[in-house]
């Protein structure tokens, strides 16, 4: 009888090292998902200021008066900021949600061939230099880098008009009905390597 | 001057003028119920060389009455005042849309994504849509945000496009021989369904410069982002390359009639820089990924 007591402790600790095994793996997984679904949110109660600035300037349909379109783009970003703010970096892109965010992204860079790097950085190299910055205006003579079709499909969906780009190192999110930076990740991106070095506008 | 000497001078003068007229003849068949349009890419700039090219591609029109125009992006370089949308739109061509010609725009990444709203530029309130002239189905997309809501949705516009001519057009070109080089992450996101689906044509803008690229997967790639902007020189003539032109501006006249696409490229002095015929890809044997030229436009 003694002779089972070895083997139903081995028994007994291997069933032990994968329940440990299993909960470490298991509680990054439901942290992010709580993160995520905190960050649902809280995109949640941004949409919701702009489509309480939306209402307020009405909808837009295609016209053929620019002077239409740049005055309901300009409307409809002051009536946001004005119902947001106190918006302060970190309010959308919490620390959580961006040390989320910052995995996915250098896990994403770090499995991309040189030519998609390069690719990647000429589109920055259009960029002047600049510091986004929350509720302010995307700078509307500054060109916008393509974002990374492949890092879309890791990244969380976005409500529309919200969307990802990359300023440099920064994530942005943008509201592009108003052009607005709703948010700002820094040190999203690994730094830029130099692979391009060109720089040309 | 010597008897001899003015023959020659007369001979080379002769043979210049020749070349010269050939250069501006037009080499499209026009076709009874043909499509014809217009390619322009990267136009908004408002600078006299947009306005030079806009005044040769009115010319153009006389001969070759296309009636719309797809844009390739870039529509507008820089701020995007209503004043700017006069100066680098619709002064430029006015005489195009007092003509009703159409224009069928895509974006560049220079282009405030509210120009969607822009009647003229026909997007109708969307990023990427696609609409029909004739059987032949385009394809207009965002290549500045390819989230995976446009990938399905081109999908399933592709699967009910049958078999109609399909063309896509957006910014950034998949292949190019100009120094910046292709968008990869954009072949890898594209080229998958344009092959499965059988698009025949796409044409792109952003290299500021003319390319044909050989058939790619037997998909003919042009590069027309340089109808306003010039990037001098850029082309590096690779195995890609069918033909090239980087030292002025250009736009290209292009008719589909039947199985065939029939294309002209013109620069701003007026000169044609390319032109051929394209077999629709279902009509074609060889669809090999190496080469597949264009046919000279027999004259």
């Amino acid at each position: 009888m003694k002779r089972w007591i070895p083997v139903a402790l081995c028994v007994l600790c291997t069933m032990y090292v994968d329940a440990v095994r299993m909960s470490a793996a298991g509680q990054p997984a439901n942290a992010d998902a709580s993160t995520l679904s905190d960050f649902k949110k809280r995109l949640d109660a941004y949409m919701a200021v702009h489509n309480a600035a939306e209402e307020k300037v009405g909808a837009l349909d295609p016209t053929k008066s620019p002077k239409e379109i740049a005055d309901r783009e300009s409307a409809l970003g002051q009536a946001i900021r004005g119902g947001r703010m106190n918006a302060k970096p970190g309010d959308v892109l919490t620390p959580e949600v961006a040390r989320i965010f910052r995995r996915i992204i250098r896990t994403e860079f770090a499995h991309r061939s040189r030519l998609a790097l390069e690719n990647r950085e000429e589109a920055q190299d259009e960029l002047p230099a600049f510091t986004p910055m929350v509720n302010q205006i995307y700078p509307t003579t500054y060109p916008l880098a393509t974002f990374p079709p492949a890092l879309l499909r890791e990244l969380p969906e976005l409500p529309k008009p919200i969307e990802y780009r990359l300023v440099r190192q920064y994530l942005i999110l943008r509201d592009s009905q108003a052009n607005l930076i709703v948010d700002v990740l820094p040190n999203a991106a690994p730094p830029m390597s130099g692979l391009t070095g060109s720089g040309r506008k | 001057m010597s008897r001899l000497t003015r023959r020659i001078a007369v001979v080379v003068f002769a043979a210049i003028a020749f070349v010269s007229v050939a250069a501006q003849d037009l080499q499209l068949p026009l076709k009874p119920n043909s499509v014809r349009f217009l390619v322009m890419g990267d136009t908004g700039t408002g600078d006299s060389e947009q306005y030079e090219t806009a005044a040769q591609i009115l010319k153009w029109r006389q001969r070759f009455p296309f009636a719309f125009a797809i844009m390739l992006g870039d529509n507008l370089y820089g701020s995007e005042r209503p004043q700017d949308f006069v100066k680098k739109f619709e002064r430029p061509y006015q005489a195009l849309l007092d003509e009703k010609v159409e224009f069928n725009a895509a974006l560049g990444n220079h282009d405030d994504q509210n120009q969607i709203y822009y009647k003229p530029f026909n997007l109708g309130g969307k990023r990427y849509r696609t609409f029909k002239k004739g059987d032949v189905r385009f394809f207009v997309l965002d290549s500045n945000y390819l989230d995976p809501e446009q990938l399905k949705w081109l999908e399933h516009e592709l699967e009910g496009a049958g078999s109609d001519w399909k063309i896509a057009y957006f910014h950034h070109p998949m292949y190019t021989s100009a120094t910046r080089g292709p968008v990869i992450e954009l072949r890898a996101a594209l080229e998958p369904l344009f092959i499965k689906y059988n698009v025949d044509v796409v044409f792109s803008g952003h290299e500021h410069l003319y390319e044909r690229i050989y058939p790619q997967k037997g998909i003919y790639y042009f590069t027309e982002g340089g109808s306003a902007k010039l990037r001098a020189g850029d082309i590096t003539k690779t195995s890609l390359t069918a033909s090239g032109f980087d030292t002025d501006r250009s736009f290209m006249l292009v008719e589909i009639a039947g199985d065939e696409m029939f294309f002209q490229t013109v620069s701003r002095k007026g000169a044609t820089i390319d032109s051929g015929i394209l077999a629709r890809r279902k009509v074609r044997t060889d669809l090999s990924p190496a080469r597949n030229p264009a046919t000279p436009v027999k004259q």
